[in-house]
């Protein structure tokens, strides 16, 4: 009985991951894996739980040379938020560049 | 009380420390805004100079708040916006982010 409902779950699972693909804005070099940053910017009006709560800020519309900017600070240290700092810290230049990129396009 | 029910109101309670919705005033918002953000940010916080400063217009008051707090305590680092918000009271703060998040004219949107 177990072993069905695994395989249901990750049924279930798979259009999260098939989420993640998609297509980068004209000029980026990289597909942007916004796996880590919908969970919190992918949801209108949420908030921050720890250690401040305030809203986390609307990032998509936002220039991508601040984007990057906020980005890299967030990875060497300048810039302090814990869950920000362990996410940017997994990111490579060309990541963060298809994130800006993803996120600077404006509204449809 | 259980350990959950004693989460929650804790969670509750830390909500209660940041008011999320503007508290300002959004007129004297924009006169401060005009005289200190405008050059760079735009007097509607909608016209960056440079690409790598952002937009402010629609941004959520709360957030706005949090990093010019932040920019003022010098806890948020910035070349530019230290000295900017050290010139900025409390009050001037919630003004200025009160005005900036009540602009509708804005690149920021809620389509990703």
């Amino acid at each position: 009985m177990t072993r069905p409902l695994i395989v249901a779950a990750l049924i279930l699972a798979a259009p999260g991951a098939a989420l993640a693909q998609q297509p980068a804005a004209d000029g980026a070099k990289k597909a942007a894996d916004v796996r880590m940053c919908i969970g919190c910017h992918g949801i209108p009006g949420y908030h921050t739980a720890f250690p401040e709560v305030y809203h986390v800020p609307k990032i998509a519309g936002q220039q991508p040379g601040y984007i990057v900017s906020a980005l890299k600070q967030y990875k060497s240290g300048a810039r302090w938020h814990p869950s920000m700092r362990g996410i940017a810290a997994s990111l490579s230049d060309e990541d963060m560049a298809a994130l800006a990129a993803y996120y600077g396009e404006p509204a449809k | 009380m259980s350990a959950f029910r004693l989460a929650v109101v804790i969670i509750c309670l830390g909500m209660t420390q940041a008011p999320a919705l503007a508290s300002g005033n959004a007129e004297a918002g924009k006169a401060k805004a005009t005289q200190v953000c405008g050059a760079c940010h735009g007097p509607d916080g909608n016209k960056p100079s440079a690409p790598d400063q952002p937009v402010l217009a629609g941004q959520y008051y709360d957030y706005l708040v949090r990093a010019l707090s932040d920019y003022k305590s010098g806890k948020r680092k910035n070349a530019i916006m230290n000295p900017m918000a050290s010139q900025l009271s409390a009050q001037d703060i919630q003004d200025v982010a009160t005005w900036f998040s009540s602009q509708s004219a804005t690149s920021l949107h809620n389509q990703r």
